[in-house]
């Protein structure tokens, strides 16, 4: 059922000369016993509805039907019945017949098409009707509710791949910078040691000769310049001093590729327990190696730790939380001496994060906008503008908060409060 | 293979005995990538480095710098503003970019601002780094010319021809009504939907610019765009596309030698400017066909088919270098 239509009941209606007598006849009838009231129509157009009730208070008074009963229903009707065109849409009607109808409910509304009587409509009917189209819109209202979801939880995957595809690129050039030096010094050492081959080569020949005795004293002589060429050559080329650095710059090149590796597994946790008690302190370090990409062109970074309990939280989760803080306060920094300070500390029941940085600011009309999913005020590319959104809905699930302060031209401070809900104090330390 | 001395420290040489030694110099924000580099290439040439985007211009104009080598992410100026601003500095020095990951971004500004020779990723082969070096060194100091050659605008009546590759109609109406606004009447365009149809327009052998869709009906048609450049280095060539993949930009680089990379939509403004400077690189080789030699591809390494060389090997009697067929603009 979905239209004024099929709420219209085909009555066939009395004429306003119809006697009381036998209307009240025909409201005993069967057919009749739904309707509260019965439609009173002259010539095709409604001009009135007589109801029970009016016809209780007629037959319910001493000899009432003996006295009223042969006089017509047009002096007893109510002359202004509700009516309805059924071209209305089905929240048209009932908005304009609850607001109109009279209470108690005694009366039925009164259908018409193009002002002619078209049948009678009982408000249960109409209100029935809406409960349904309710239940329905609820219904499409609740799958419209689950797509949503599904295209948000769509959305946060397809940030965490952007932030993954930024983070890719920063980690990436991160190793491939030292592999590039790590790789070419081991080439070049592979070269030189051909050289030292050939040099120990020369030096085993003139031995042979030597010990042999039967050489004569021109080939020693020109063996040992062949030598003395060779050794002069491969100084030149591989200089004491720039093979001791280059032996240096080869083993801290792949110190410096291992503890990325290091720092990328602690940072994603694959291979921990999603729900942890951890040492917040060590959360920002790793995400402090994951942003160093991005921050160490733009600012300092000072770490001032408070020694803090043990946090049980989601680590992984955690770290985005710490690494867009870590990166909204890079991307703020546009001056030379650019400065971000994290500080850590625990009260007895929460540990704060602290993040200021000594960027741009937000402009205190945009400062309630920052955690609204999308919004952004950073080029296409740079920022998706849910870093905030998805920061805060995270917090929120450990029961923490997530807390702003900026002033323009001079920077802004994010505070993280989360909830110790295992205490086991851990070290803090400093920088 | 190693002959000439290493000097002990590169910046502090007089700069008199130096200024015809074959000179390179390399830009990285990391001292050890430069150390290990001079190591590579201090035998064989004079080596400057910096770690200083600033002061890598000072240098090209202080200096002859035959080969730049510049990193990508540097914090002070980025190697693509650097490759940009040694163009205008030290217009004969051979553009390289080294870099550890290349976004798509600093690829195409590779291209269309720094016009660089190689695309380079760390790490990389000792061996194919001397090589690539080698040969850059070569045309630099071969084609050394402190003098920006003056292009002399050719007859007037001669008009320039253009081809397009691409399928969409759409895109064709785009670039004729944009040749329209920009060179009226001075150019001829042809349309071809697909690779044999490109090949028989250019047999004919007027084609000054190409402007394709790097997949066409399907086919990739980077291989023709290689071969070509392989080939004819004066058909000056601007990818137009959609397509947006790292690997194969560095390709078309480095074996295609593309004048200009547009990402598709069409954008006017960019794409006339873009052709407005192919013309100029057009005119400037059909003056000095040496020029070509900056634009020397690495050999394709895709398998391309045997009668596609032939025939775009074929075009070259066809094709004359030195008759002038531009357009007065
Ligand atoms: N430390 C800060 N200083 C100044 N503005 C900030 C700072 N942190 C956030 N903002 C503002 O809040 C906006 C929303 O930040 P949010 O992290 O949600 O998205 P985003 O950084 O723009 O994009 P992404 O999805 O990559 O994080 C930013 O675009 C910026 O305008
Ligand atoms: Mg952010």
């Amino acid at each position: 059922m979905g239209n004024l239509v099929d709420l219209s009941l085909p009555i066939e209606p009395i004429t306003p000369n119809h006697l009381i007598g036998t209307v009240g006849d025909i409201f005993l009838q069967e057919r009749y016993e739904r309707l509260l009231s019965l439609p009173v129509v002259s010539d095709g157009r409604p001009v009135g509805v007589i109801s029970r009730h009016n016809m209780q208070k007629i037959f319910m008074t001493r000899f009432g039907r003996e006295i009223q009963g042969n006089k017509p229903v047009a002096a007893f009707m109510n002359p202004l019945p509700l009516l309805v065109s059924v071209d209305q849409s089905m929240e048209e009607a009932s908005h304009f017949v609850t607001r109109n109808i009279a209470f108690p409910i005694t009366e039925d509304f009164i259908l018409v098409k193009d002002g002619q009587y078209h049948g009678i409509g009982s408000v249960i009917d109409l209100l029935r009707g809406m409960e349904e189209r309710i239940v329905e819109q609820n219904l499409s209202l609740s799958k419209a509710l689950s797509l949503l979801k599904a295209s948000q939880s769509q959305i946060i995957q397809s940030e965490k791949m952007a932030s993954l595809g930024q983070m890719v690129a920063g980690v990436a050039h991160e190793i491939n910078t030292p592999l590039g030096y790590v790789k070419n010094n081991l080439e070049m050492a592979g070269e030189a040691f051909k050289s030292l081959q050939n040099l120990g080569d020369a030096h085993d020949s003139l031995l042979a000769d030597l010990q042999s005795g039967n050489a004569s004293d021109d080939d020693v002589h020109q063996q040992l310049n062949r030598i003395e060429i060779l050794n002069e050559q491969f100084q030149t080329v591989y200089p004491k001093s720039e093979m001791d650095a280059l032996f240096k710059d080869t083993l801290y090149g792949l110190q410096q590729i291992s503890e990325i590796v290091v720092n990328l597994k602690n940072f994603s946790r694959l291979d921990q327990a999603a729900v942890d008690n951890v040492n917040i302190n060590q959360c920002i370090d790793s995400a402090l190696l994951i942003a160093k990409n991005v921050v160490k062109h733009k600012a300092e970074v000072e770490r001032n730790f408070g020694t803090l309990p043990a946090v049980r939280c989601a680590p992984s989760q955690i770290n985005q939380v710490i690494l867009n803080l870590i990166t909204n306060a890079a991307h703020a920094i546009d001056r030379p001496d650019g400065r971000i300070v994290i500080r850590t500390q625990a009260d007895q029941r929460h540990v704060h994060i602290v993040v200021t940085d000594n960027g741009k600011g937000i402009p205190p009309e945009l400062v309630g906008k920052i955690f609204d999913p999308f919004f952004t005020t950073k080029p296409v590319g740079q920022g998706t503008g849910l870093g905030l959104s998805i920061a805060f809905k995270i917090v929120q699930d450990h029961c923490g908060s997530i807390r702003v302060k900026s002033r323009p031209g001079l920077g802004t401070a994010f505070c993280v409060s989360l909830p110790v809900h295992v205490s086991a104090p851990v070290e803090g330390k400093s920088s | 293979m190693i002959t000439k001395p290493m000097p002990a420290c590169p910046l502090a040489e007089p700069a008199k005995i130096a200024m015809d030694r074959p000179t390179i110099l390399f830009v990285d924000d990391e001292e050890r990538i430069l150390r290990s580099l001079r190591m590579l290439f201090a035998a064989n040439y004079r080596v400057l480095m910096t770690t200083n985007g600033h002061e890598a211009l000072e240098i090209l104009q202080r200096e002859r710098v035959h080969v730049l080598v510049s990193d990508q992410r540097m914090p002070i100026m980025t190697g693509v503003d650097l490759l940009r601003q040694a163009r205008d500095v030290s217009p004969s020095s051979m553009r390289l970019l080294l870099t550890g990951y290349s976004d798509m971004e600093a690829i195409i500004g590779s291209i269309n601002d720094g016009e660089v020779y190689r695309y380079i990723s760390k790490p990389w082969s000792a061996d194919e780094f001397r090589r690539t070096v080698g040969e850059a060194m070569e045309i630099a100091v071969s084609l050394w010319d402190p003098q920006p050659i003056k292009i002399v605008a050719p007859p007037n009546n001669e008009s320039l021809e253009i081809l397009l590759l691409d399928q969409s109609p759409d895109i064709a109406v785009a670039i004729r009504t944009l040749l329209d606004e920009n060179f009226p009447g001075a150019y001829h365009l042809d349309w071809a939907t697909s690779q044999s149809e490109a090949m028989a327009i250019l047999e004919r052998g007027k084609v000054s610019i190409i402007i394709s869709e790097i997949n066409v009906d399907g086919e990739d048609v980077t291989p023709f765009l290689k071969t070509l450049k392989h080939f004819h280095a004066q058909i000056v060539t601007i990818v137009l596309t959609s397509f947006r993949d790292t690997s194969l930009l560095m390709e078309l680089i480095n074996q295609g030698q593309i004048h200009r990379f547009l990402p598709k939509p069409v954008r006017k403004t960019l794409t006339a400017r873009s052709i407005r400077s192919g013309i100029e690189r057009h005119r400037e080789i059909l003056q000095r066909p040496q020029l070509t030699q900056r634009h020397r591809v690495e050999p394709p390494r895709v398998q391309v088919s045997h009668s596609m060389i032939h025939r775009i090997r074929g075009m070259l009697q066809s094709l004359s270098i030195g008759k002038s067929n531009g357009i007065k603009i």
